[in-house]
């Protein structure tokens, strides 16, 4: 029993062997490719009618068992893309591809338990939850602060009353409420009239503040055409941005991927679960791709209009390229950490960018002119020397520096270091014109 | 009096209120309301703006139909008057065999020849790898296959990228054993796409290609681009496979 075993292992070894180097990269076990899949190809071969012995020699060259056996003839037809002629392979070594991949197991028989790849989700509600409790906890405070003054001026007045009363006058009795801080207000004019303007001054600062800090754009989230999600592309699958956004090294924007680009790895990744069977089948909608047999391509595409999440007004220029190719400026400073963004992108609120490794700390919401400003005020284009980035962008302009304008360069270098705005970053017309 | 200033006064705060909330929305898929919207979306069109309604004005003839197209067959980049960076770019002159209308798409492409990826195999890299410029070479195509290989073909070029690992995507050839593809085949399958793997013309120029070409070198040989102090080549030649043909 034990010997029969280590025989069908080692034999499954080799097939395995063999079967990685020279078929796996078209044939699946359980999946067409570009080759048709594999599993129990032999009895396929058997029951299709093929002569006894023609799928060994279509291994050794398919040309020639097409041209004797009308059922390879037929297989031929299987793709427009012709196999390799493999002359080398023993009969024996074909059987034991085909032993290892007749014992290979359906994964997708064998149940949907792979791994989806949503990581969990990383929700940012605690703090924000604290500072609402700290919000509520003032409110009641000063509910309770100016019940307690009401209550004691109450008092003060009745008793006021009840003196007055004692005493024969009731002149008091007459005034109401705003008569009586009329009067008051009177008295101390001075006083009152700077504490007012102080007051009113203050309201103001603060009322355009919070005007400033509303966020118009921050968690931003529009529905897309289909459900993409970052996680499993660039989280468990390590696809680099650029891949898809390939222009944002060349371009002002980064680039949204054709749908040629999903179908580089789509052609094959068809989903797990039913939820990304459907996701992925709009995907095959739009490229026109039929994925039954062998898969082809009928040529009746369909458009996708995926909807723009970072919304800048038009009297903003913002160029990608420089900011990654010059200014070296990683995606996840300003997109934040996509490799877990399970949902479809939105706009990274700021609080959640400052938690990236790296980033200068910033209060302004994103998107929002404050943040560019704020960045470009702290972010040093390099510390030191100028150059020191070695990408040469900065020679010129060190150049000009030292030749034109010595004292300025000396107070540009006072600080050891050059931020974005020194260079010009916080001129209207980099970006406004 | 009173009362005039009082209805001016709430009439005053019901608007501002009204202003101030009118650029909130319930519409998920607004991003709020453009105040100028003139000033939002440009005469001269911008990528992936939509500019079929302005401030409820239809314009069915602008609206966004799609929002990314590769662009089309036959187009040349400007890339200066540098006449061998233009020699360079210049549209590839292989064309894709006519098999790939059905296994890569290629929609618009010319395809009427059956195989040039055998004739491919005779292209030299234009891209010539020197002893002054191998160091740059070389680190640029490894950004570049970090990029845009890497997922798939590993960091080695073994196969086992993050993608084959978590598996997701399987067949991806061993490239550091099996015999190398000449300098042209190899740009041939970047370009277009070979088997399994499709083409990356839409997100690689063609010096990028020919850079990667320089640098998946490196897997079978791991002294290619390294050069003798008289600046010859230590690299010995790399065993081309000749054989693997497809019509």
């Amino acid at each position: 029993m034990l010997v029969f075993f280590a025989g069908t292992f080692t034999a499954n070894a080799q097939g395995e062997a063999l079967f990685k180097a020279k078929c796996a990269s078209c044939h699946q076990p359980h999946k067409n490719g570009t080759g048709p899949k594999l599993f129990q190809v032999r009895q396929k071969w058997t029951d299709g009618g093929a002569k006894e012995g023609s799928i060994y020699q279509w291994v050794n060259n398919w040309q020639t068992a097409a041209a004797g056996d009308p059922y390879a003839q037929t297989v031929s037809t299987w793709s427009p893309t012709a196999m390799s002629a493999f002359p080398e392979l023993k009969k024996e070594e074909i059987d034991a591809i085909f032993e290892y991949v007749d014992g290979v197991t359906d994964p997708a028989a064998a149940g949907a338990g792979g791994t989806d790849g949503a990581a969990g989700d990383v929700t940012g509600a605690d703090p924000l939850e604290e500072e609402d409790s700290n919000g509520w906890m003032w409110i009641i405070l000063s509910v309770i602060f100016v019940t307690i003054i009401l209550a004691v001026g109450g008092v003060r007045r009745q008793l006021n009353f009840a003196a007055n009363e004692a005493q024969g006058k009731d002149s008091m009795d007459h005034l109401t409420y705003a008569e009586e801080l009329k009067a008051w207000a009177w008295k101390y004019k001075t006083y009152v009239g700077v504490s007012t303007l102080v007051v009113v001054i203050g309201l103001i600062v603060t009322l355009f503040l919070g005007l400033y800090s509303i966020g118009v754009v921050e968690n931003y989230q529009p529905s897309q055409p289909i459900a993409f999600p970052h996680a499993i592309h660039t989280g468990v699958n390590g696809i680099d941005c650029k891949y898809c956004h390939s222009s944002v090294e060349k371009s002002k924007s980064a680039g949204i991927p054709s749908v040629n680009v999903c179908m580089n790895c789509h052609k094959q990744v068809n989903g797990r679960t039913p939820a990304q069977q459907e996701q992925i089948a709009k995907i095959y909608d739009a490229a026109g791709w039929d994925p039954s047999g062998a898969g082809k391509y009928t040529g009746k595409s369909k458009p996708i209009v995926w909807n723009k999440v970072h919304v800048l007004p038009d009297h903003v220029y913002f160029n990608h390229s420089q900011h990654v190719v010059v200014g070296g400026i990683d995606c996840k400073q300003c997109h934040g950490d996509m490799t877990k963004q399970v949902e479809t992108p939105k706009v990274q609120t700021v609080g959640d960018l400052n938690k990236i490794e790296g980033n200068i700390p910033l209060t302004k919401p994103t998107l929002t002119m404050g943040w560019c400003i704020e960045c470009h005020g702290a972010k040093e284009i390099s510390t030191g020397s100028i150059d020191s980035k070695n990408n040469g962008y900065y020679n010129e302009i060190h150049k000009r520096l030292l030749n034109n304008d010595k004292s300025l360069y000396g107070k540009y270098l006072e600080d050891g270091k050059v931020t974005v705005n020194e260079l010009g970053g916080w001129e209207c017309a980099k970006c406004h014109y | 009096m009173k009362m005039k200033f009082k209805a001016i006064a709430s009439i005053a705060v019901v608007a501002l209120s009204t202003l101030m909330l009118g650029s909130c929305t319930a519409d998920a898929d607004s991003s709020g309301l453009e105040y100028m919207p003139d000033m939002y979306r440009s005469p001269a069109i911008e990528p992936y703006v939509d500019y079929g309604e302005i401030r409820g004005r239809e314009n069915t003839e602008a609206k966004m139909k799609i929002s990314s197209l590769v662009p089309p067959s036959g187009t040349v980049p400007y890339y200066g008057k540098d006449s061998s960076t233009v020699a360079l770019m210049l549209p590839y002159f292989r064309k894709a065999s006519i098999a790939f209308r059905e296994t890569h798409g290629m929609y618009g492409a010319d395809l009427t020849v059956t195989d040039e990826y055998t004739a491919a195999a005779s292209d030299m890299n234009p891209l010539k790898i020197t002893a002054e410029n191998s160091e740059e070479l070389l680190k640029s195509g490894k950004t570049l296959y970090t990029a845009y290989c890497q997922h798939c073909h590993g960091e080695k070029g073994d196969g086992n990228g993050p993608m084959v690992l978590s598996g997701a995507y399987v067949g991806v050839p061993n490239y550091t054993e099996r015999a190398a593809k000449s300098d042209g085949q190899l740009f041939y399958s970047i370009y277009y796409g070979l088997n399994a793997m499709g083409g990356h013309s839409s997100q690689l120029n063609k010096k990028e290609i020919w850079t990667l070409v320089h640098y998946v070198r490196k897997f079978q040989n791991a002294s290619y681009g390294t050069f003798g102090a008289s600046g010859e080549a230590i690299a010995a030649p790399v065993a081309v496979d000749s054989l693997s043909v497809k019509k």
